[in-house]
């Protein structure tokens, strides 16, 4: 299990080689009101699951394949097998060679993650290979999404999804802020709504309260304005006479 | 609504030669295809232009084809600050800017800003939004009232005149 501190050397030299900036910037908000979320624990094993069980996947066609070509090989000349069983070690370690980069990838994966909330906007950042920082004003902000499958209900963790307006696919490009495998997704939902609480013409469409509501030293000022401007008619009324 | 740009961003109005560099690799990388790619990228970069004003982003590019983009700060949906660690090395990052239209593509992708960083926050700070919402508001109805107690002041200004003068 990877410690959130602690950073190995390997970790940091991969860090540096790929040139990733060991922390996120921060957006501007008011003072006192960033939060930093990260994935809960049970995202890496989580990852770690799906990893394997692709893996396993690819494993057991491998063996398939094994069998039927060893069968179907078996009258064909020496030579040709010796190819075949040379080609083998080839895939079995350019494969095992891959299972341990994306196996250590979930780690890295796991770690370098942000969810970062202000009081105005929320900041995203992830990945290690192609890194994305993602950045979202609560006005912008459509709809808050919640989801979890069975197998991450066991583990307890969900993702929480922002959208903000345009169109979006599963893919993932714009328009989407995803908090992936949060183990507090109920209390992050909550700040969300919160925030947009707060801008209640978030998003596109009408607000439904009239947000220029005159202020109280308007409408003081505007009587005092109201009655000098009699007090002047008047005046001016009787100077006419 | 339009305040001044920033001197340094306002400056802007070609990418950074890093860029061809990254252009050349990803021209390589298409193997066969480079002459075309290589081609296509090379004049991209030669005729891309920025221009930043109080506004918006104006961005331009392409000989054949030429494209032409324009976007106001305030319709910015989403920034996405994005690179991978052949651009980290050129110290290079893409800025998506997504706008409230269809697709999940980016609207405009600004490419070789000199600094990418300042550039996302200054994209930021114009965002809708990024301003506190009571911040504008007490300033407007404040200055109105202002307005308001002026003119009481002159008015009352006025009638002192009228008064003496009556006298």
């Amino acid at each position: 299990m990877p410690e959130p501190g602690r950073i190995s050397a390997l970790e940091r030299w991969v860090h540096e080689f790929l040139k990733v900036p060991p922390e996120p910037h921060i957006p501007e908000g008011s003072p006192g009101s960033t939060q930093v979320f990260r994935a809960g624990a049970n995202y890496y094993r989580w990852r770690l699951f799906v990893w394997f069980m692709s893996h396993l996947w690819i494993a057991v066609l491998f063996l398939f394949l094994h069998f039927i070509l060893t069968k179907a090989l078996s009258h064909a000349p020496v030579l040709a097998m010796t190819l075949f069983r040379a080609l083998e070690v080839i895939a079995v370690s350019v494969f095992l060679f891959m299972a341990f980069l994306t196996y250590y990838a979930q780690r890295l994966n796991y770690r370098l993650r942000w969810y970062i909330i202000t009081d105005r906007s929320l900041r995203i950042r992830k990945g290690t290979i192609f890194l994305e920082e993602l950045t979202m004003t609560f006005s912008n902000i459509q709809e808050i999404r919640v989801s979890a499958g069975p197998l991450q209900n066991l583990l307890k963790i969900a993702d929480v999804e922002v959208h903000s307006a345009g169109g979006a696919t599963e893919r993932g490009g714009g328009h989407i802020g995803k908090f992936e495998g949060v183990s507090n997704a109920n209390e992050i939902r909550d700040i969300l709504l919160e925030r947009l609480r707060q801008y209640r013409d978030s998003g596109l469409g009408d607000s439904s309260t009239p947000t220029h509501a005159p202020a109280e030293g308007a409408m003081e000022a505007g009587r005092t304005v109201l009655a000098e401007a009699r007090a002047l008619r008047q005046l001016v009324a009787a100077v006419r006479e | 609504m339009s305040a001044p740009i920033p001197e340094a961003i306002a400056q802007i109005t070609r990418p950074r030669e890093e860029l061809l560099k990254y252009y050349i690799l990803r021209a390589i990388a298409t193997m066969f295809a480079f002459p075309i790619t290589m081609l296509v990228l090379y004049f991209r970069y030669h005729t891309m232009r920025y221009r930043f004003d109080s506004e918006g982003i104006h961005m331009k590019w392409g000989i054949i084809m030429r494209h032409e983009i324009m976007l106001n700060y305030s319709r910015i949906q989403d920034i996405q600050l994005r690179s991978n660690f052949i651009e980290r090395w050129l110290g290079l990052a893409r800025i998506e800017i997504q706008t409230a239209s269809g697709g999940s593509d980016s609207d405009m992708t600004l490419e070789g800003i000199p600094d990418h960083d300042a550039m996302r926050e200054f994209l930021y700070s114009r965002m809708r939004g990024a301003h506190h919402p009571h911040e504008q508001a007490t300033s407007s109805t404040d200055s109105l009232a202002g307005i308001l107690t002026e003119v009481a002041q002159e008015l009352k200004a006025i009638r002192v005149a009228m008064e003496q003068r009556n006298a």
